[in-house]
């Protein structure tokens, strides 16, 4: 918790304060869908500061980042079942193959600037997905195509067996898993790679001209944010006990993860948060309410908002939220401070 | 003793003959000019020192590696750092930001790329802007910036294209003196310029090249009443009506 340290102490302690009310939410929120869709608020921040890696600081829009979603829920949810292997294992073997894919196929596309490189992205994503809902069996693999896979629900499950009857531990896991990668963010944004990718991102030829080999850096950036997401997707087929290709590796997820982004603030550490948190209430109600009218509105809705965020906030709502935090709510609160006792103030962003 | 030598060094883009054969040395401590008309090959011949272009044929060897053909960051990391033209700084960070970015180049650690790269812009009078953001500068401090994240890699030639250009004459002058500083501190200097008056004043050698070819080599004051610089320059009549 270094980092908190450096903070002013009305920051720190409304961030604190923030955890720990974030740690005890599931005593307050007792109703599992409730629940769920706080889950998937928290795990789509997760992704989306995932791809923040290579699509943030990288200076490069990746479009396909739902093929290391499939990767990652693939990998550990085949292992489980052809050979038992526990999740949590898989997990890992799923993040490593997924950098190992992320860094073969940013080996020939990092070298593209813009548009291309967001097209190859697509590419990659779409095909790998084709691949998979056309593949009944590998080897001891039995894929089973586009029917998908489910994972049997044990009872009384050991924790190598990462399900649960309750919604509760999986709301635990994603909120460890995001604040860890958070503060991956946080770490990699005050250190040399960070330096280096936002120089090679901005101005690369000057950033080679300063001895950076710029596309070393972007492929380091690419493997960390594959392992990440993989990892993310074997936490969704964990949740879900159901995987099918267009579940998890259809663009549409690839496309929601770049709108959280974008719409929230990317290459920034709160960006994907607030993205997350503005984005998913939007597919979620539309699909509880209009799913079997009007298929892919969310998708319509985000749309229609990016343009309108672009358009007057192009880096994302995260600026002006960072500017109401910094110079009203903070000075609010430190006013406030001064005559009485504070009364747990809740942190807007 | 010669730190970079260029030797024969030609560069041709599809038919067309950039650079010819030129050859060039610099020793260590010197500043040395290189001057042309516009068009002439002067950034050409830089960009293949820097590595931004690889030279069609010739030899460029630095403190007895041989780099021609070497890219960009393998340039910076044997110890030779250029500046651009048109300055590019990494607009949305901060001025303290783009020059860790330099000091990166011989640390991996935060809190001594900052020290180190606090040393520079206090050495180039930039530490007050340390915290403003890149594309708020005005344009002399943004070449000075190109300066300071230059020297942060710590280099031990320093290639300098037309870092006065665009900035007006009271400008140039508070330059000059900054050039020099950096050179007393050590650092091999070549520097490409238009401007005749402030590269006289700072070369202890200077090359010019028209068309591709070395015309003359020498001291400033020798170089500039050679009748081939002066036609080079001003055009043949000019010699001819000279006294």
């Amino acid at each position: 918790m270094t980092f908190l340290s450096g903070q002013p102490p009305m920051v720190r302690n409304l961030t604190l304060l923030l955890l720990a009310g974030l740690f005890l939410l599931p005593t307050v929120v007792t109703s599992p869908s409730m629940l769920q869709i706080i889950i998937l608020i928290i795990f789509y921040a997760y992704l989306t500061s995932s791809w923040n890696f290579v699509g943030g600081f990288a200076g490069v829009l990746p479009l396909g980042h739902s093929a290391f979603v499939g990767i990652g829920a693939y990998t550990s949810t085949l292992l489980y079942l052809t050979w038992g292997v526990s999740p949590w294992i898989g997990m890992l073997v799923g993040g490593l193959l997924a950098s190992l894919v992320g860094l073969i196929i940013g080996l020939p596309t990092l070298k593209l600037r813009g548009a291309y490189f967001a097209l190859a992205t697509i590419a990659v994503g779409e095909g790998l997905r084709v691949l998979v809902e056309n593949v009944e069996k590998v080897g001891p693999f039995e894929v089973r195509g586009p029917k998908g896979l489910l994972i049997n629900l044990v009872e009384d499950a050991p924790l190598s067996a990462f399900q649960f009857q309750s919604k509760v531990p999986y709301y635990y896991i994603i909120l460890v898993m995001l604040l860890a990668v958070l503060y991956l963010t946080h770490r990699m944004m005050n250190s040399k790679v960070g330096y280096y990718l936002a120089a090679g991102g901005e101005e690369p030829e000057a950033a080679e001209a300063l001895g950076i080999k710029v596309s070393r850096y972007k492929l380091i950036a690419m493997a960390i944010s594959c392992f990440l997401t993989a990892i993310g997707g074997s936490f969704y087929a964990q949740m879900f006990l159901y995987i099918y290709p267009k579940s998890i590796m259809g663009l549409e997820l690839s496309y929601e993860i770049a709108f959280i982004a974008l719409i929230g603030g990317r290459g920034t550490i709160l960006g994907p948060v607030i993205g997350a948190l503005l984005l998913r209430p939007v597919s979620d109600l539309t699909r509880i309410y209009l799913s079997s009218a009007l298929p892919g509105l969310h998708l319509v809705i985000f749309g229609l908002v990016l343009i309108v965020v672009m358009r007057y906030q192009p880096k994302g709502l995260i600026v002006p939220l960072r500017h109401l935090f910094n110079r009203h709510i903070i000075p609010f609160l430190s006013r406030k401070n001064g005559k009485s006792d504070p009364v747990a103030p809740q942190k807007s962003e | 003793m010669a730190l970079l030598t260029v030797e024969n060094v030609t560069k041709k883009f599809s038919g067309l003959t950039a650079v010819n054969a030129v050859n060039l040395t610099v020793d260590e401590g010197q500043i040395v000019g290189v001057i042309g008309p516009n068009g002439a090959g002067k950034t050409t011949l830089f960009n293949c020192i820097a590595g931004a272009l690889a030279p069609s044929s010739g030899s460029i060897r630095f403190s007895g590696h041989e780099i021609a053909g070497k890219k960009p960051y393998e340039i910076c990391q044997l110890g030779i750092t250029r500046t651009f033209q048109v300055v590019k700084p990494f607009a949305t960070k901060t001025v303290l930001y783009n020059t860790m970015v330099g000091a990166f180049a011989t640390t991996n650690h935060l809190k001594e790329a900052e020290e180190k790269a606090i040393q520079v812009l206090e050495f180039l009078g930039l530490h007050k802007k340390k915290n403003v953001f890149a594309k708020s500068l005005t344009l002399p401090e943004r070449k000075r910036l190109e300066l300071a994240r230059a020297l942060a890699t710590e280099p031990k030639l320093l290639l300098l294209d037309e870092v006065m250009a665009g900035l007006r004459p009271g400008e140039v002058t508070e330059m000059l003196p900054t050039i020099r500083k950096i050179n007393q501190a050590g650092v091999t200097i070549v520097i490409v310029e238009h401007i005749m008056q402030a590269i006289m004043n700072l070369s202890e050698k200077i090359y010019v090249i028209n068309f591709g070819k070395k015309i003359a080599e020498g001291e400033p004051l020798a170089v500039v009443s050679d009748p081939e610089v002066i036609k080079a320059y001003l055009g043949d009549e000019y010699v001819a009506t000279q006294h």
